[in-house]
């Protein structure tokens, strides 16, 4: 970390050759439409920036996915903690889940299709779908593996059951969920280009596939570095919610 | 907390069945609701439908075709994950230059370079292998330059007193040392290869009009836009979850088998 | 010392505890009837080889677990579970990762039974007087992976007394710690406890240690507990005089003592590390 200006350097040097050989490669293709020159992929993405069309569809895409984890948030993490603490529930539960987690969110595209249509609810129900799972799985490890002599220790404090519950349970399992929701993130954030791919009127996903059949590759180009660059826009903001949820978690080493 | 630590196995098995057994059931009943003209999927329906196709074997050929786009795309993306971890791992001037390129690809999803392949490679099968390749690089690197920033210094170190070369090194003491998540990389690469070539024949089958490259996914598609059978969709659907289930089951006993000392 | 008119402050009568292994469903004896009586005010420390059932015991006495046979009173009336009445401090502190220091010993006030009578005010207060008391003025933010296992410890303590139970159980505080910062801690607790106080005001304490020395230092009476099945060997009363933090290693009588305990557990000892007889599992921590 001392290192920053190095980093830096190196960061830009590498890309620098990146560039370069991206360049040399365009040249050496010939066909502008297969893999147009850097430059002219950043005069698109400047374009679309000015005008304002990355951020419309950018900012739709990501309405979604925010909605799509609040929701995954919602649902998984009440559930994760009655099937970590009730073994019945567990019992219950779960087949159901390990049924249906093999099950990618794009098989279920065909099948939401049909039941949503093109529009909005499709991509937030698949990416509600993909994140769901690694949600839930690790809430329910985070409520395991919380420590049993916290728990005796609160006991012999004199704390009831249900402030047990919220005191120290949650707080414990909560650097596991934290871990848990980045994940779900990055599998939902995935997953978005295929459900807008085929089944919205708008968004990242639907952007790249229109401008590839207009065969105007540039802007196809930069709509594929907007995925890149919000989707690590949003794990930085996850990251920098992680820290302040959790503080203590980088010190006993949690939460990478 | 209470632990039943007593639970008849009976018990527990019955109430694992309960929630899918009920919502079969149900389904079941809200499908015999409808008229009878109508698309909706039904249980019933579904058997009778995967039953067809086993008959026609055009299920099992289609999984079979998937499977085998799968594992080439895994093994080239798998192949130079390894190689360049190992790189990466083994190098630190490597790492530190590639580590940029790198990182700022890892949050493009497969997916998303799909139109990019189908741009270059056209709709059939070379695009489907290459999204499965892209789509198993990552975690396989990941993975394997963990596993080589693990293996102990000391093991290394004690090596090279033994005058033994810097080969032989990587390969019998950084390559064995890594495996552990080395495998774990594939494992989970495997899973994400499986998901990608789904979704690559889905995508390529709407693109190339319901043609073209075969597959589950491709079979999956024909089955929504032309010759629609919603039924027929579950069963592919279910067919996707079975065979990542299996899949991901053999991988670990695989990783059983090749890494004894962990088990 | 003892009245017998009236109860002692904690009795065990009897007490009994086997474990039952869940899928062999075979039966091990971890305590066979232990009778004890401790009076209010005692110092009483535990000690014995590994595998002694002293942990077992401690954790009956928190009411963390429960006899397979016999009772344990305290003030004459069974104990209903566990409380903040019988404080324990753990073997490894046992802090909540993600309070800091004030949030740490003021828990049992602000969410168990301890604080309940209390207003806000006074709780804060009693916090701050319980971390100034251990020395941790200045630490008040901090978070228990900032800080070292001696700081730790007083933190732990400090949670301890911040709750006012009548009765502390220690389950080896101080065995994570590197030799000297144990000399200091020993003369901390006793300082804290009340060696220079009357014996009315101090407060009755079971302390279990794997260090004889520890345990000639601090206690009125040392348990000695034998293994297989544990139970209680003998009981050595400490009649060295108090206070002993400065004075007591360099008595005489400090080494009898230390000697007459240790002849008493030494051929157990031996036998755990691989004698004549077949080792007990290293799981020591689990099983005590």
């Amino acid at each position: 970390m001392t290192n920053i200006p190095r980093q830096l350097w190196v960061s830009l040097r590498s890309f620098g050759v990146f560039f370069l050989l991206w360049w040399l490669l365009h040249l050496w293709n010939a066909n502008p439409l297969q893999l147009p020159s850097p430059m002219k992929v950043l005069e698109a993405l400047w374009m679309l920036l000015r005008e304002g069309e990355i951020t419309e569809h950018a900012s739709v895409s990501t309405l979604r996915m925010l909605l799509a984890l609040t929701l995954a948030i919602v649902v998984a993490v009440p559930l994760g903690f009655l099937m970590g603490l009730s073994r019945r529930a567990e019992q219950y539960v779960d087949p159901l889940v390990e049924m249906l987690r093999p099950i990618s969110g794009i098989a279920w595209l065909p099948l939401a299709l049909f039941i949503f249509g093109v529009g909005d609810t499709l991509p937030v129900f698949i990416m509600f779908y993909v994140g769901f799972f690694p949600i839930l799985l690790n809430t329910v490890a985070g409520v395991r593996q919380t420590d049993a002599r916290l728990l005796a220790a609160a006991r012999t404090m004199g704390i009831g059951r249900l402030p047990l519950l919220i005191h120290v349970l949650v707080p414990s399992a909560l650097p596991t969920v934290m871990v848990g929701i980045r994940l779900a993130f990055a599998a939902s954030w995935a997953a978005i280009v295929a459900a807008e791919l085929i089944g919205a009127p708008s968004g990242l996903g639907f952007a790249i596939e229109w401008y590839r059949q207009l065969l105007m590759t540039p802007k196809v180009f930069a709509f594929i570095l907007a995925i890149g660059v919000v989707g690590y826009l949003c794990d930085l903001g996850l990251r920098d919610l992680q820290r302040k949820l959790t503080p203590w978690a980088e010190g006993t080493g949690v939460a990478p | 907390m209470r632990n039943r630590m007593f639970d008849s196995r009976r018990s527990v098995l019955i109430r694992n069945i309960t929630l899918p057994v009920l919502l079969i059931v149900v389904w079941q009943i809200w499908a015999s609701t409808l008229p009878p003209g109508s698309p909706a999927p039904a249980p019933l329906k579904v058997l009778q439908t995967l039953a067809d196709l086993l008959s026609t074997g055009s299920l099992v050929s289609a999984t079979l075709q998937s499977l085998g786009r799968v594992l080439l795309g895994f093994a080239v993306g798998s192949g130079l994950g390894i190689a360049m971890g190992l790189a990466m791992g083994a190098s630190p001037a490597v790492r530190e230059n590639l580590d940029p390129i790198i990182e700022s690809f890892r949050p493009i999803a497969p997916m998303a370079i799909l139109p990019i392949a189908i741009l270059w490679l056209g709709t059939g099968t070379p695009t489907a292998l290459a999204i499965v390749a892209y789509a198993s690089f990552f975690p396989v690197l990941i993975n394997t330059v963990h596993g080589v920033s693990r293996v102990e210094r000391k093991l290394i170190l004690a090596a090279r007193t033994m005058g033994v070369s810097r080969w032989t090194i990587l390969t019998r003491v950084v390559l064995p040392g890594a495996m552990p998540s080395i495998l774990l990389g594939t494992r989970l690469a495997m899973g994400v290869a499986w998901t990608a070539i789904i979704a690559a024949e889905l995508a390529v089958g709407a693109k190339s009009g319901g043609g073209g490259s075969g597959g589950i996914g491709q079979m999956m598609f024909v089955f929504y836009a032309y010759n629609i059978d919603l039924n027929a969709i579950v069963v592919c659907m279910a067919v996707v979850g079975v065979v990542a289930l299996l899949i991901d089951q053999m991988f670990r006993l695989f990783e059983k088998r090749l890494i004894p000392w962990r088990h | 010392m003892s009245d017998n008119a009236k109860s002692p402050k904690l009795r065990l009568a009897g007490v009994t505890k086997s474990f039952v292994a869940p899928r062999t469903g075979q039966q091990t004896l971890a305590v066979a009837e232990m009778n004890l009586d401790i009076e209010t005010g005692e110092f009483i420390c535990i000690v014995g080889p590994s595998g002694c059932g002293k942990s077992t015991v401690l954790n009956m006495i928190a009411g963390l677990d429960v006899p397979t046979n016999g009772v344990i009173e305290k003030d004459g009336q069974a104990i209903p579970g566990p409380g903040a009445d019988r404080g324990v401090m753990f073997q490894d502190y046992a802090l909540m990762p993600w309070q800091t220091v004030e949030g740490n010993v003021g828990f049992g006030l602000r969410h168990g039974t301890p604080g309940q009578d209390l207003t806000k005010a006074e709780r804060t207060q009693r916090i701050a007087h319980f971390i100034d008391m251990v020395g941790l003025r200045g630490s008040e933010h901090k978070y228990p992976h900032q800080l070292s296992g001696g700081m730790r410890q007083r933190v732990a303590l400090a949670r301890l007394l911040a709750n006012g139970p009548d009765i502390l159980l220690l389950d080896e505080p101080l065995g994570a710690l590197d030799a000297q910062t144990r000399l200091i801690l020993q003369a901390e607790l006793l300082r804290i406890w009340g060696e220079t106080s009357p014996v009315t005001q101090r407060k009755t304490a079971i302390f279990i240690t794997h260090d004889i020395e520890e345990a000639v230092l601090l206690a009125d009476r040392v348990v000695v507990m034998s293994t297989h099945p544990g139970r209680v060997r003998e009981v050595v009363t400490i009649d060295l005089p108090r206070p002993r933090a400065g004075t007591a290693r360099t008595n005489p009588r400090f080494g009898e003592l230390v000697e007459q305990i240790w002849s008493l557990i030494r051929d157990e000892a031996y036998r755990a590390i691989g004698g004549d007889e077949p080792v007990p599992a290293l799981t020591e921590k689990a099983t005590v």
